[in-house]
């Protein structure tokens, strides 16, 4: 496999779902088996690197959460059930059968509930530094109590990777952006910051699943990762060196070719 | 001069603060480690602040208030009906408030309209209730989730008006609060309940919802100029929205008032007494002080590009836009006056006990707001034309 990340055309559109207008970027090979990427929380609207890499090999979906980057969250979404309907009619709506599902943080919970709920949906499964389980003694960060500066210092190993998350002018437009993205956050993850069922039922996770991680992640501490690998039995477990909670940003390559390795492995 | 009512409002602080406060910590609230609280001193100090409340009553205040705040230094009453509970025993005249009760933060409000009601009944019907969501700090300290918050106080209201005022038993059906049998005993004294007080930070969400209901609304250490937006739309709401004319009794505002000899004397002791209040019991990281959604989006840009927060201000400024009074007798008045007069307020929500201020700074304060100011303010007694002393006839 190439570590050459060529250009790579992307579709930019907005599709309804359940009345939400859903914006989503949509890339790669038409015949390649589909890929829907389910993005962490602030990280909605972006067409970086990861996912060029990603698109290399897949027909990639990169959906904006409800809540985040250009789609709304209407009031009444307030729980994961919410979410779970929502990307089920999602990748309806895409026509959609089977796809293979990433998601990272906020976006890997939502992936691994919608493999627990939607198993026929899901070919493979990939869980990056996800949340959605407690392990007790462990607590994933409390990133409602940081501010910017603290929350950059605590998911990234190397600030300069958080580059293309800083917007042109720290203005009072981009604060409440930022305040409404976090209430979303509030809404899934206040108390409790994880489902506490999720944990047993992850058992029920068949298909083959990659769970990764940055070695140095302070959000969701690394243990996080060892017990979704522990529940899943069909899951292998890679933790990246030198990086924390965004892999995608500081080793990217590292990062999308285990993933990329992992979903082609056995494909048809 | 129009009337205004005189309430004295305790925070009940915790003053000893370490010497390296400033330095080492970055907020008075949620993270502020509680082996700075030592629970021998807080006796004593319970005590005094018990006390120093008695003496307002004695001094003719019209009310004392208490109110809830968790996990601080700012104010150390996690449970503000117990303290009334004490003060229905100690105070046998003024009113007693409890401004307020933090709904939201509680999964059970029919524990408040029960309490309350206890309360109610056993001061023969001395209690005003105030009701508030709490602080943002405090969605922290009791992981409650504040983007429900408004939801829960809304509809925690509802129950605890409906278990005061309806017949019981009924169910309560609500989104938050669901319940199969309201039948609280005992019932409230006053009728149709306890007066309800609402304070705020000048949000329109709480303004329209006090207005809509005749609550009183009380501004809480605002600008003067924030009061007298706050004051308008309500009285605009009342009158355009709900079809009424807002009476000064709706009007509060809630304001550290500093009195004494002159002008600066009251400077002096304001500046080293109040500003703890300001630099070190308010002191909050800003991510406590706004969760997400405690605030609607609106009311956030509302703060952020006024441009006030967090800017620090002196002793003086804060007395120059009205966020403080300070003053002698007169300049006091003075500034009451236009708060009655020209913002049509009719109630003082104030204290005397700030930081580490002693006692009888305390008792000077308080005394001179009651004997001197106080007076400036009431009806004057009708005299008696004299007359010579009939003698009935046995």
């Amino acid at each position: 496999m190439s570590d050459v990340v060529t250009p790579i055309e992307k579709n930019e559109r907005t599709v309804n779902v359940q009345g939400i207008a859903t914006h989503i970027f949509e890339a790669g090979s038409p015949v390649a088996p589909p890929l829907l990427y389910l993005h962490g929380t602030n990280l909605g609207n972006l067409w970086l690197d990861y996912h060029r890499a990603l698109a290399q090999y897949f027909h990639l979906f990169a959906p904006d959460i409800p809540g985040f980057g250009l789609t709304e969250r209407p009031d009444w979404m307030r729980d994961m059930s919410d979410y779970i309907l929502f990307f089920r009619d999602l990748l309806n709506e895409l026509g959609l059968d089977k796809v293979m599902l990433v998601g990272h943080s906020i976006g890997g919970w939502m992936a691994a509930e919608i493999a627990v709920w939607y198993p026929e949906r899901v070919k493979k499964l990939v869980l990056s530094n996800a949340a959605g389980i407690r392990v007790k003694g462990s607590s994933i960060a409390d990133i409602f109590a940081m501010n910017a500066q603290e929350l950059i210092a605590a998911c990234f190993d190397n600030p300069m990777a958080a580059m293309p998350l800083m917007p042109a002018e720290f203005n009072v437009d981009f604060l409440l952006v930022q305040y409404k993205e976090r209430t979303t956050l509030a809404s899934l993850a206040w108390n409790p910051s994880y489902d506490p069922k999720l944990e047993r039922r992850l058992a029920s996770i068949k298909c083959p699943t990659l769970v990764i991680w940055g070695a140095n992640d302070r959000v969701i501490p690394p243990v996080y990762g060892d017990t979704f690998h522990r529940q899943i039995a069909n899951s292998r477990l890679v933790k990246l060196e030198g990086t924390g909670h965004m892999p995608m940003f500081e080793k990217h390559e590292e990062w999308a070719r285990s993933i990329c390795e992992f979903l082609e492995q056995g494909k048809d | 001069m129009n009337k205004l009512q005189f309430h004295y409002f305790h925070l009940m602080p915790w003053p000893y603060l370490p010497a390296d406060y400033d330095q080492k910590y970055d907020s008075a609230w949620v993270t502020l480690p509680n082996s700075i609280y030592d629970p021998i001193k807080g006796h004593a100090l319970y005590n005094r602040y018990l006390d120093e409340i008695e003496r307002a009553d004695k001094l003719g205040w019209d009310s004392v208030i208490v109110n809830e705040h968790h996990q601080n230094a700012y104010g150390t009453m996690p449970s503000p009906n117990i303290m009334a509970a004490v003060l229905t025993q100690r105070i046998k005249r003024a009113k007693i408030g409890i401004v307020g009760n933090a709904l939201p933060l509680h999964d059970d409000p029919l524990r408040v309209a029960e309490e309350i009601a206890m309360l109610d009944v056993i001061s023969g019907g001395r209690i005003i209730s105030g009701f508030v969501r709490g602080t943002g700090m405090e969605y922290f300290s009791y992981s409650v989730n504040p983007t429900i918050s408004r939801e829960r106080m809304d509809e925690a209201h509802d129950l605890i008006i409906q278990a005061w005022t309806r017949p019981g038993p009924f169910a309560f059906e609500g989104e938050h609060y669901n319940y199969r049998y309201v039948n609280i005993w005992p019932r409230p004294i006053q009728q149709p309940h306890p007066p309800i007080w609402l304070p705020g930070t000048a949000s329109t969400e709480t303004i329209d919802f006090a207005a809509g209901h005749k609550y009183p609304y009380m501004t809480v250490f605002m600008p003067m100029d924030q009061r007298k937006r706050a004051y308008d739309m309500y009285r605009r709401l009342a009158e355009e929205k709900y079809g009424y004319e807002a009476q000064p009794e709706q009007l509060a505002f809630c304001v550290p008032c500093v009195v004494a000899e002159s002008d600066d004397i009251a400077m002096k002791e304001g500046e080293k007494y109040v500003m703890w209040l300001f630099n070190k019991a308010l002191k909050v990281r800003p991510e406590f002080f706004v969760p997400p959604g405690y605030m609607s989006v609106r009311s956030l840009r509302g703060m952020l590009e006024s441009g006030t927060y967090g800017r620090k201000a002196s002793f003086k400024e804060l007395v120059d836009t009205g966020v403080v009074i300070a003053g002698s007798v007169d300049t006091v008045v003075e500034k009451l006056a236009y708060l009655t007069d020209e913002l049509h307020a009719g109630m003082l929500v104030t204290g005397g006990h700030v930081g580490e201020i002693p006692d009888y700074l305390v008792l000077k304060n308080q005394t001179m707001m009651a004997e001197e100011v106080m007076p400036h303010f009431r009806e004057k007694p009708v005299r008696a034309e004299p007359k010579p002393v009939e003698i009935q006839p046995v």
